[in-house]
């Protein structure tokens, strides 16, 4: 992504004109985007004109139109952003009011007003153009039966396809139907590989399983490969790298990605820091249960103390249409960053880590010095607050 | 050189010898006897005959092969068994029958030849002494009489017009063939005739089959056969009959082969009846006369060994005759091929009871050139067993089957004990065993013989490391047993859950070596995950094993120690200790598991071997009444006739052949074609059962391994979210776990964490905890990130992340 314009007043309201160029930045515009917002981008619209006589006919029509955005839509399989909107300037064409979609598209700027650019926002942005180089990985991680074949980047993973196989138990006399079925499995990963994964731009390709699965899937490969002749596999023999996981389903990529053999590779990726971050969480929770704390309500007092070292939140949590809750993780976010002691890292929700983060409400804190009963007051004024909002769990 | 030439220079023993061999070549080759063992078994009896040397008698080179064979080629063995065996032998001699020393015959041993041509010494057709010992002489057993094959002829030599694809116009049937079917016409109705003043009604019903199968096939050109080449030899001028050996029990075969041969019966036409010449009395002595006495009546049987003494010409011209027509063989296989109405002809004989010829007529009126029905699919019929009522009737003549799973940490040596078990109790024979031997010492590993019994995949075999569930069943005198022999290995615990979940009770191997028991038990072993799975599963009765004393000379100090530290363990795992038994054995050298040990070796041990203790498990009762539950554990194609099979543990319920069933959290519905209860078809089958079923009306595709089959009409609701009652082996905080229920294997999403309970009266102790401590009980809910899954209250469930066992729990 490309900063073009940028046009911030101090009130904090103003405009940023972006230019996309990978479909990895649509995902970025999504964490942008809100409702309420305005965005100004091209599109395509059917015109019909009405003649003197009556008769109608029919144009498509190129313009620039502006819309205030209802709902935004993502689809992380196809890379694409569908936003939802009101027109908000009328053209010749148009009226203000009437209904458009705009589908982003890339190598096409696009601009997003907004009445307040926070630091969240502005940090996105920032982050969306960064050019530092990017590091996309591949990942298969599969038991038997079941293989996923993922697509990881900077701040996304993106499922290209899940293989789920009846395969045939070993039987006493009869294990050719097991080998044959096991056989058409890795046939169906190594298509899927060559089909999904953009193997000459991957950094790495983690071939990751319970047992020799994964060793036995990447001799597959290379022998298929060496049969068909496929010089892009072959070449890219060095990248193909067995980790060792416990089951093959999507979450077992937590486990791949703090792994050794991965980390000495990615380091210094997003991910592998999301990851590590999630695992001291974790880490902490079981070996000194008083300096973990996750949960709005919890860790909001956590912050409250200034007691907060790392502060976990998922994107997810900005993404919400409710204003003021919104403004209030945006408050957490820039009060641990003022406090001087804390670090602030806002993981990708579409990452495995985000999701597991996710999982706990969204936000999570590693404390500096332990807390008690963060939790307790929460549970009396919970039975309060039951009465009258009993969805309301905390964890969501 | 004519053709008589060619028959006068025959040797008859050489032809016979020659075809014979041919024809058991094949037979080799489907047995499997590849060009190494054929040198193997070479080198073998080379060995064993330096050993033994050539001057015993009883012991042939044949004998000497086939013991190799059965010990696959193990000379030591080969050569006690052998030792041991003549010594039993020379008693036999004496009661067998006399004067074999002459004997230059025409039957063959079957299973002689092939090795004979093997042996490049033995080419000299010399007969090894004291092959004939255990035969009388003339009363060859059928199954060892060699069969006569025509050599190829030339097609210039042939002396018939009969044969090549040319054959003869539909209606235009040459004059040999025209003869051969009025004699044989001729001849069936004198059958009859003899068959019908005969009271046994099935033996009729039979012979008018056979005779039917002859006169219907009139009709149908048939491509006649080379005819024979005719040797002027005694024992030649036979003819074949099948069908009549198939229907009239057989009165001097001793040893029914898989391959009935033909008997050789009197054609009462074709050969004179002459009186036995001097050197054939000297042969045949007392038998002889016996024979020609009950000639007449043994005629009408048509069963009866029957040779010609020194054919004249005539007579060899005759019988020579015999051959020129369609054999019965061939009008026989003609006919069942053409005629698509002759099982109809005969339900029609059986049910009928009148006279023979108004059958014939009968029968004569069906059309056998009738159109095929069309196939339709077969409605499978529901008999509306009461499955339950039928059950308790057969309770008590049928022994119980009982599920066990054997558990234990990695390498401790389980599927060497199950391989053991089953070797010791007759399931696996000794040659099977040999192999695996001599293959595992191969890629060097010899102590994993026994193991390779129950870990048949390649995969499995390279690495040592059993992966998958292997399923094994045995009986003893007192019960049966399905031995689900699990893998140790970490990663491969879904597949222990999916072995624990079909148990009736657990055995746990220990490896009671120095530092190996320690590294099963301490924390990231599988000997307490093991144990605690197989708990939280709802098994109750434990068998320890503790394996490998041998390797420590039985020593009574580490038993029991491992003894105090287990029963410990597992009495805070939930097991009562009156359901915890210790058995100190060796699966490597099988002691105290089938047989007890030598006397002295454990002297302080008395109580039961293992399968003793086997013995007194009994498996738990299961509600047989309740709707249909089982989880599928494997879908494959049973074969062309059954294209979908599943098989599973019935769980609850009862089921019965044409049941409708559905997979859940599938939709199709599917009906049941057939049952396999431990590989006997059965009509129903009750909870508790290892059954396959063979479905009908259904695609592959739409069942998968892990769904739950229930009756249509009593289905079960797959949930998406569920909450359930669990014990926490490790920490939970809502996280992303797998979801295992036997050989289900699903992801899922700790979505709460509702309370903790107390665990003496399961009162809540906390609401809403931050997170579950290990050892803790709790109530949680679980969201399924995929599909629903089949899960109803009750369910036992286990949950794992990260490669542990992070709780085991029942759906609420």
């Amino acid at each position: 992504m490309r900063l073009i314009k940028q046009q911030i007043e101090r009130d904090g309201s103003g405009i940023v004109t972006l230019y996309p160029e990978e479909p990895e930045d649509m995902w970025h515009a999504y964490n942008l985007i809100r409702v309420g917002d305005t965005l100004r981008a091209s599109a395509v619209r059917r015109i019909v004109s009405e003649s003197s006589t009556g008769s109608t006919s029919s144009s498509r029509v190129h313009m620039s139109l502006t819309i205030t955005v209802d709902k935004v839509d993502f689809d992380s399989q196809a890379g694409q952003l569908h936003i939802n909107g009101r027109i908000a300037e009328e053209n010749k064409f148009v009226k203000i009011g009437a209904h458009h979609t705009l589908d982003l598209e890339l190598n096409r700027n696009f601009t997003i007003g907004k009445a307040e650019w926070d630091s969240v926002s502005l940090g996105v942005v920032r982050e969306a153009c960064d050019p530092a180089e990017k590091a996309e990985i591949g990942a298969v991680v599969l038991h038997e039966g079941l293989a996923n074949v993922c697509l990881i980047t900077e701040h996304m993973t993106v499922l290209r396809q899940r293989i789920d196989m009846s395969i045939p138990r070993k039987r006493t006399g009869s294990i050719s139907a097991f080998e044959k079925a096991m056989d058409r499995f890795y046939e169906t990963i190594y298509q899927s590989i060559l089909r999904h994964l953009p193997v000459a731009n991957l950094k790495v390709i983690l071939l990751a399983s319970p047992g020799f699965l994964a060793e036995s899937l990447q001799k597959y490969i290379f022998a298929e490969a060496v049969k068909s002749d496929n010089k892009m596999i072959l070449s890219a023999k060095p990248k193909f790298v067995t980790v060792h996981c416990s089951t093959g389903h999507v979450h077992a990529l937590n486990e791949v990605l703090k792994s050794p053999a991965v980390i000495a590779r990615l380091a210094d990726t997003k991910y592998a820091k999301e990851t590590r971050a999630m695992e001291s969480f974790f880490k902490m929770m079981q070996t000194d249960e008083d300096r973990a704390w996750y949960g709005p309500k919890e860790v909001e007092r956590a912050i409250e103390k200034g007691a907060v070292g790392t502060l976990l939140v998922s994107n997810s949590l900005f993404r919400s249409n409710n204003m003021s809750e919104r403004r209030k993780y945006v408050q957490m976010v820039e009060e641990v960053k003022a406090s001087g002691a804390g670090e602030v890292m806002i993981l990708s929700s579409i990452h495995e880590s985000g999701q597991r983060l996710d999982g706990l409400g969204g936000v999570a804190a590693i404390l500096i010095f332990p807390l008690q009963d963060l939790d307790e007051s929460d549970e009396e004024s919970e039975a309060e607050a039951a009465v009258d909002n009993p969805g309301d769990g905390g964890l969501q | 050189m004519s053709r008589h030439k060619i028959v006068r220079t025959m040797n008859l023993a050489d032809e016979l010898d020659d075809y014979d061999g041919d024809d058991y070549y094949e037979e080799e080759e489907n047995e499997g006897m590849s060009q190494a063992d054929k040198a193997k078994m070479a080198d073998g009896l080379r060995r064993v005959r330096e050993v033994i040397g050539d001057d015993v008698p009883t012991i042939t080179n044949d004998k000497i092969e086939e013991t190799l064979w059965y010990y696959y080629f193990d000379v030591e063995r080969s050569i006690t068994y052998l030792l041991m065996g003549a010594t039993e032998k020379k008693k036999q001699k004496k009661t067998a029958a006399v004067d074999s020393s002459k004997a230059r015959a025409t039957f063959w041993d079957t299973r002689d030849s092939k090795y004979w041509r093997i042996d490049p010494r033995n080419i000299d057709n010399r007969i090894p002494p004291g092959v004939w010992d255990d035969i009388p002489f003339g009363g060859v057993p059928i199954c060892r009489l060699a069969e006569l094959v025509p050599p190829p002829i030339p097609v210039g030599a042939r002396t018939t017009g009969l044969l090549g694809g040319s054959g003869p116009q539909p209606g235009k049937v040459s004059k040999l063939a025209a003869l051969a079917k009025a004699r044989s016409k001729a001849k069936a109705e004198k059958a009859a005739e003899v068959a019908g003043n005969d009271s046994s009604q099935s033996t009729t019903a039979v012979s008018l089959l056979n005779r039917l199968s002859k006169k219907v096939s009139t009709p149908i050109p048939v491509e006649a056969p080379a005819p024979m080449p005719v040797t002027p030899t005694p024992a030649a001028a036979t003819e074949y009959d099948p069908p009549a050996s198939e229907s009239i029990p057989q009165q001097n075969d001793k040893i029914p082969t898989e391959k009935t041969r033909p008997n050789f019966i009197a054609d009462p036409d074709s050969t004179p009846k002459a009186l036995p010449s001097g050197f054939a009395k000297s042969m045949f002595g007392r038998r002889l006369d016996e024979m020609l006495l009950d000639l007449d009546e043994e005629i009408a049987d048509a069963q009866l060994i029957y040779f010609s003494v020194a054919p004249s010409q005539k007579a060899a011209a005759k019988a020579k005759q015999g051959f020129e027509g369609p054999s019965p063989d061939d009008v026989v296989i003609a006919a069942q091929s053409q005629s698509k109405g002759l099982n109809k002809g005969q339900k029609a004989e059986k049910s009928s009871s009148t006279a023979t010829t108004s059958i014939q007529k009968g029968v004569d009126g069906l059309k056998i050139a009738e159109p095929p029905e069309k196939p339709t699919a077969p409605k499978i019929a529901r008999k509306k067993i009461d499955v339950v009522a039928e059950y308790e009737k057969s309770k008590a003549k049928r022994k119980e089957n009982a599920n066990l799973v054997v558990i234990g940490h990695v390498d401790a040596g389980k599927s060497t004990l199950m391989g053991r078990l089953l070797y010791d109790t007759g399931v696996v024979d000794e040659r099977t065993i040999q192999k695996y031997k001599q293959e595992a010492e191969k890629i060097g590993k010899s102590s994993f013989a026994l193991a390779w019994v129950l870990d048949q995949t390649g995969e499995e075999r390279a690495r040592g490391v059993t992966i998958d569930i292997a399923v094994n069943a045995f009986e003893t005198e007192k019960g049966r047993f399905t031995i689900l022999d699990a893998p140790g290995h970490r990663d491969f615990i879904p597949n222990m859950i999916a072995g624990a979940a079909q148990a009736d009770f657990a055995v746990l191997v220990i490896d009671s070596s120095p530092g190996e028991f320690e590294a099963g038990f301490n924390i990231r072993g599988q000997t307490k995950e093991h144990a605690l799975l197989v708990r939280s599963m709802g098994v109750q009765r434990i068998i320890v094993a503790v394996n490998k004393l041998d390797l420590l000379h039985w020593d009574q100090d580490r038993f029991d120690e491992i003894r105090q530290q287990m029963s410990q363990f597992l009495t805070t795992a939930g097991f009562q200790s009156k359901n915890v038994s210790f058995i100190p054995c060796s699966g490597l050298t099988g002691d105290n598991i089938v047989r007890k040990p030598e006397e002295g070796l454990v002297s302080w041990y008395s109580g039961p071997t293992l399968i003793e203790e086997l013995e007194t498990a009994k498996p738990v009762a299961k509600a047989i009444e309740k709707a249909l539950r089982m989880t599928i554990t494997d879908v494959y194609r049973g074969g062309v006739t059954n294209p979908v099979t599943i098989s599973g543990r019935i769980e609850v319920g009862n089921l019965q052949i044409g049941d409708t069933i559905i997979g859940i959290p599938g939709d199709e519905k599917a009906t049941v074609k057939g049952i396999e209860v431990d590989n006997e078809t059965t009509e129903w089958a009750v909870a508790g059962n290892n059954v396959q079923l063979h479905l009908a009306g259904i695609e592959m595709d739409h069942l998968k391994i892990g769904d739950v089959v229930c009756h249509a009409d009593s289905p079960l609701v797959p949930l998406k979210e569920f909450e359930a009652k669990i014990l926490a082996f490790e920490s939970l905080t809502p996280m992303m776990v797998d979801i295992h229920r036997g050989r289900l294997n699903a992801s899922g999403r700790i979505t709460k964490l509702v309370a903790t309970l107390d665990k003496g009266n399961g009162t809540v102790t906390k609401k809403k905890p931050r997170h579950i401590s290990p050892g803790s009980l709790a109530v949680i809910s679980i969201l399924v990130t995929g599909a629903p899954l089949p899960l109803e209250k009750g369910s036992r469930v286990v949950l794992r992340a990260d490669g542990l066992t992070v709780a085991a729990g029942v759906v609420e």
